[in-house]
């Protein structure tokens, strides 16, 4: 196996991991700002469109760039009835299985059909509804793109440690994963 | 063929999802599959799909579900932070004592944690490594203590505020939406989370006291199923104030978030984040919050999240190929041909939901059967709450029910290996007859979910 491609399938690895690292802390944001909200309202009856908003694209952000890397992390719910009792072998079968004809198809679709509808909000610099509202909605509908690129990054991470047995290192924590 | 097509939709998603392949993308992944085959054979209008981006940024920008990962975030600070367990460590210090103590300290936290996180998950496994040990140490018949430990631990879905609620809020009120219009209404009623929240209060606390009834009735009958703690601790005034600074914050947090979306002073969001906000401070107070944890509160907060939207996403996907197939008008017609009718109608989407309950969890079933379902239920007149109540004790008494529910895998998975599951699966048996029991009061008596609502928002 050329070694190479141990390391190129490692940096992806660790790229999702980044990723996910970096956007957990949108839900602490979310928190703050959510509450600053609340303080604005009812102590100084000021409500701010503008930061209701933020808390809504802190929120679209946590699990569309979150998605692929809670795939990494084995978070995303299986219906566990058989799948459990099978052998490692097996598994790790369908995993490949659902990786090239379930997941792969799915990210290729939602960027096909999303592309002109993404591309649009763009050309308008598309902006809230909203008075005071964000000027942003052409980024929020970027998500849309964003969400099936990062899991073709872990399909792809995925599919080539099996082709070429390479063990991915997953410092997998045992954080609410299967809660 | 055409006519078979929703159908063969529906059995190709059930087949692909019992692989094991996440949820997720099963769902979305054979959904298209299908769709592409029913295209090339002309059986499917692929106009439907090109909603889908629509669809995708209208589950993005939705007001309600934000709650959900603050929820998740207040729910996962709480468990990380210990505070549980020591509540669960005090009530049993509190109850012990009595005969069958134990076992009601344990519904009575089980019900608080339920509150908090609302993941059958996390309470049952929580309870499974503190109390359970406890309780056969102290000499619990084990199939009690399994079954008591079990049948707590699915409150989380019916105790507000609980994450599924919200999530059963949100696609109830646009299915309530949906048949008004059907039906000619264009100044549609609506359906709140706080309306299904306060509509839960009734037949939740119910369940809770039929539990504590049952355990108590059995310490009574058979005093060496449920054996008082023989160490009792001395009721001094230390000990009542350690047991005090133990329960009273969190109960307190969590009345504070109930009581501020019941009373409309706070959007379910809000009080999430207050929640959120104060459930942090706890863990500050008690010396459990350090850069790690809130690393780990995070993370968790992060892929629960995930996990939840991107089921949605797929549902989204399965959906709108689901309806480019003619299905929806399929089920309506079945329905409108069912023998007794309305009774009929919600007697089938019941069993059926409560058999999906084996394979699927709250979060999939809301999202993919109930959109379908839902509309033709309403426009036949049935109540937007009390079917929700309905399906949320439905599918807990599936959760509950061997071999297939969720909650004694989870116990399962943490009880020692002594303990039979026989013993597991006699337990839960006396706890699935209440919910049964309460289910059949609630066909009799809809008031239970339905007076509160009523009273308080009219």
């Amino acid at each position: 196996m050329p070694l190479s491609m141990h390391s190129f399938v490692s940096s992806l690895q660790t790229f999702t991991a980044f990723i996910g690292k970096t956007c957990r802390w949108f839900s602490l944001a979310m928190v703050i700002v959510t509450c600053l909200v609340v303080v604005l309202r009812y102590a100084f009856d000021y409500s701010s469109i503008a930061m209701q908003e933020t808390v809504m694209y802190l929120h679209a952000s946590l699990f569309m760039f979150g998605a692929a890397y809670t795939w990494q992390q084995q978070g995303h719910v299986r219906v566990d009835v058989i799948y459990h009792k099978w052998p490692a072998a097996l598994q790790q079968r369908i995993d490949l299985f659902g990786t090239l004809f379930l997941l792969l198809p799915t990210c290729l679709f939602l960027i096909y059909i999303s592309w002109d509808y993404v591309m649009m909000a763009w050309a308008n610099g598309e902006k809230s509804h909203e008075a005071g509202g964000l000027p942003f909605v052409f980024l929020l509908k970027s998500l849309i793109l964003v969400l099936p690129i990062l899991l073709l990054v872990q399909a792809a991470t995925n599919v080539l440690a099996s082709l070429f047995n390479i063990p991915l290192t997953t410092e997998t924590s045992q954080e609410g994963a299967s809660s | 063929m055409m006519e078979w097509m929703p159908l063969i939709l529906f059995i190709s998603v059930c087949l692909v999802l019992m692989l094991g392949f996440p949820v997720a993308f099963s769902l979305a992944g054979t959904s298209l599959i299908v769709a592409g085959i029913g295209y090339m054979s002309g059986s499917f209008d692929g106009a439907f799909l090109s909603a889908l981006p629509n669809r995708i940024f209208g589950i993005l920008s939705n007001q309600i579900l934000i709650a959900v990962p603050l929820f998740v975030f207040m729910g996962i600070m709480l468990e990380k932070s210990r505070i549980a367990e020591r509540l669960l460590q005090n009530m049993a210090l509190l109850f012990g004592p009595l005969r069958g103590g134990l076992g009601i300290s344990v519904i009575i936290v089980g019900m608080l944690m339920a509150a908090s996180t609302g993941i059958i998950g996390a309470t049952v496994v929580t309870m499974g490594l503190i109390s359970l040990p406890a309780m056969l140490k102290n000499g619990y018949s084990p199939s009690l203590a399994a079954g008591n430990i079990c049948a707590t631990g699915t409150l989380g879905q019916i105790i507000p505020p609980s994450t599924a609620l919200i999530i059963l809020g949100d696609v109830l009120s646009s299915a309530y939406q949906q048949a008004q219009l059907s039906m000619g209404i264009f100044s549609p009623d609506t359906v709140s989370v706080a309306d299904l929240f306060v509509g839960a209060l009734i037949p939740g606390l119910l369940l809770v006291v039929f539990y504590m009834l049952y355990v108590g009735f059995t310490a009574w009958l058979k005093p060496q199923a449920a054996p008082a703690v023989v160490d009792r601790p001395e009721l001094d005034s230390r000990f009542v104030k350690q047991l005090l600074a133990g329960l009273l914050p969190p109960l307190a947090l969590i009345l504070a978030v109930l009581g501020s979306i019941l009373s409309g002073i706070a959007t379910p969001t809000e009080a999430a984040a207050v929640g959120a906000a104060g459930a942090t401070i706890l863990a500050l107070v008690y010396g459990q919050l350090n850069i790690s944890r809130l690393k780990e509160v995070t993370d968790g907060t992060l892929k629960v999240t995930s996990m939840i939207f991107m089921i949605f996403i797929g549902a989204a996907i399965f959906s709108l190929v689901f309806r480019g197939f003619g299905g929806d008008e399929q089920v309506q017609a079945l329905f409108e041909a069912m023998p007794g009718g309305k009774l009929g109608a919600m007697l089938v989407v019941m069993l059926v939901i409560f058999l999906l309950g084996f394979i699927l969890d709250f979060i999939e079933i809301t999202f993919v059967v109930v959109p379908i379902v839902a509309p033709i239920l309403l426009a036949m007149g049935i109540d937007p709450v009390w079917l929700g109540i309905m399906i949320a004790i439905n599918l807990q008494t599936s959760f509950l029910t061997p071999p297939f529910g969720f909650a004694l895998f989870y116990l399962r998975g943490v009880a020692p290996k002594e303990l039979p599951t026989s013993a597991i699966y006699k337990g839960v048996a006396p706890f699935i007859a209440i919910q049964v029991g309460m289910l059949i009061l609630l066909s009799f008596i809809p008031e239970l979910a339905t007076w509160l609502p009523d009273k308080l928002y009219g």
